[in-house]
């Protein structure tokens, strides 16, 4: 055998090993199918407060169209904020905070993978079936409450292309906090800083399209809109070049939350200590 | 002692209080945002929400604070943990409720006075109308809690789903109370009762109301009666999972 075909094997080696953590936790979260529409009876609820709030907030500017977006439009591109965003739970962040505390992270440090690629693998596999879901129920109750918007191919395409790197961001964002457990043990206020942050200039709430310009262009460059609005903005409203400029911004954002988290990775390594016993 | 033994960690006691302070400015800065460009929506303006914040962070943290463990009932059914609360010659939802503090929700309570002092509604009567609703409200939002999570006796794990209900009934505190109508209104009256957790203690504190008042008390009891019933209910159903339980 050469050592071109050992190698080839040792990758799928590893490779395999990832997938089937993301088919175990691909299970786990099918398994309680009360829990997994539990998420997405919140989409729900969500977007009918949504549709009742903005349908008199439009009624209120006089406006059928704010910055080029009708309600319909509107409300979709909010439905599919929610929907990605829903789908992250439980967080990475918690679930290490979770190890630091309970003294499991001795076991899996131990293990003949890579701690950050195992997070990873079950980062994917938790978010999978919840994000079917919430977007199946998203769209049955956008269709009912605002009815049906033109999709285009290139913006579905353009539109995935940045959920892949938007959840990588969110990821090596959560990935990050995660490991300041391995200093300070509770990281549940950084959990909250960040998911405030998404919520209040990520547009999850409350749209970027009904904020000032200048402060939508702002907003529109830091990690919270890139994770999930501008993917879903892309996807109800395809424009070339602004899918180049949301692309340049997250592949900023990734290169730099990736490098974060595997910094804070390896210096914080160095501070675990694990009582044995 | 769930305070005091949470201040022997002193970093992370202080990093969850301001935190969680950061965490409500940031809840009150969307509504700063959304007023500037639609200053009124059917009659409801930024003041409103702003007491509306501040109640509802308000009756978070004591909720949190006092009674911890009520939100985390299911979790404690579900790992059989029960067990350890049964020894007990202790009334078992008063015990299991007080076992827990959420140190974080004291930068609530804290944020809740401070925000009420911008609502526009501050003298004395108000501020006592303030403190006794909250009190009541509070009671309502643990009844809510006890009813959703014990459902955790009935339907296995319930977990994610008693926090999804929860999460959804405080979300309809989040929003101007006037834009909602039609059957939404019906099931927060009902099912998700943020009617009565936000829209009438708002309205009574804005211009008292004896019948709202009579109301709100009304629902407070119906309530308590209906969690002590569905929780010793299905304590009956409860079965041991023999987890030895060490509580320090």
């Amino acid at each position: 055998m050469t050592s071109h075909t050992l190698s080839f094997f040792s990758w799928k080696k590893k490779r395999d090993k990832y997938l089937e953590i993301v088919k175990v936790q691909s299970k786990n979260t099918t398994t309680y199918v009360v829990n997994l529409f539990s998420r997405s009876l919140v989409i729900l609820l969500r977007i009918w407060v949504f549709t009742q709030l903005y349908t008199v907030t439009y009624r209120v500017a006089g406006a059928t169209r704010i910055d080029d977006f009708t309600l319909p439009m509107l409300i979709w591109t909010l439905m599919i904020t929610q929907s990605f965003q829903n789908s992250t739970r439980p967080y990475v962040a918690r679930i290490i905070e979770e190890e630091v505390k309970t003294g499991s992270l001795a076991y899996t440090l131990n293990r003949p993978y890579s701690y950050l690629l195992f997070h990873y693998a079950g980062f994917l596999g938790r978010i999978l079936p919840s994000l079917l879901t919430n977007i199946l129920v998203g769209i049955g109750v956008c269709l009912i409450l605002v009815g049906p918007i033109t999709f285009t191919l290139s913006g579905l395409a353009g539109g995935t292309v940045l959920l892949i790197l938007g959840y990588l961001i969110e990821f090596s964002l959560m990935l990050s906090i995660g490991l300041l457990s391995f200093w300070v043990e509770d990281v549940s206020a950084f959990v909250w800083i960040y998911t405030k942050g998404q919520l209040v200039l990520g547009g999850v709430l409350l749209p970027l399209t009904l904020f000032p310009d200048y402060l939508r262009k702002i907003t529109e460059m830091l990690p919270f809109a890139a994770v999930f609005y501008t993917p879903a903005k892309l996807m109800v409203s395809f424009q070339p070049e602004t899918f180049w400029y949301y692309l340049t911004i997250q592949l900023f954002w990734v290169l730099l939350s990736i490098l974060t988290a595997v910094f804070l990775y390896r210096k914080g390594i160095k501070h675990v200590s694990i009582n044995g016993g | 002692m769930n305070i005091l033994s949470a201040m022997e960690y002193r970093v992370t006691f202080f990093l969850q209080v301001i935190g969680m302070f950061i965490n409500d400015i940031a809840l009150i800065l969307i509504w700063v945002i959304f007023f500037a460009q639609f200053p009124m929506i059917n009659g409801w303006t930024l003041q409103d929400s702003i007491l509306l914040m501040s109640m509802v962070t308000f009756i978070f943290g004591i909720v949190h604070v006092f009674s911890g463990g009520s939100r985390e009932l299911a979790k404690t059914i579900t790992q059989g943990e029960l067990d350890y609360y049964l020894t007990y010659p202790k009334n078992v939802l008063w015990h299991v409720s007080i076992s827990r503090t959420d140190i974080s929700a004291l930068g609530d309570m804290l944020f809740g006075l401070v925000l009420f002092c911008f609502s526009g509604n501050i003298s004395l009567e108000k501020i006592f109308l303030f403190l006794t609703i909250s009190l009541f409200v509070a009671f309502i939002l643990f009844n809510f809690l006890t009813i959703t999570q014990s459902l955790s006796f009935f339907f296995g794990n319930f977990e994610d789903a008693a926090e999804a209900l929860y999460q959804s009934m405080m979300g309809f505190s989040l929003y101007p109370q006037t834009s909602f109508y039609g059957f939404l209104k019906v099931i927060m009256m009902t099912v998700l009762p943020a009617f009565f957790i936000v829209t009438i203690p708002v309205n009574i504190i804005k211009t008292f109301d004896l019948l709202s008042f009579l109301l709100l008390l009304g629902f407070a009891l119906v309530t308590f009666l209906l969690a002590v019933l569905v929780f010793y209910k299905g304590l009956q159903k409860y079965e041991s999972g023999n987890l030895i339980n060490l509580k320090m």
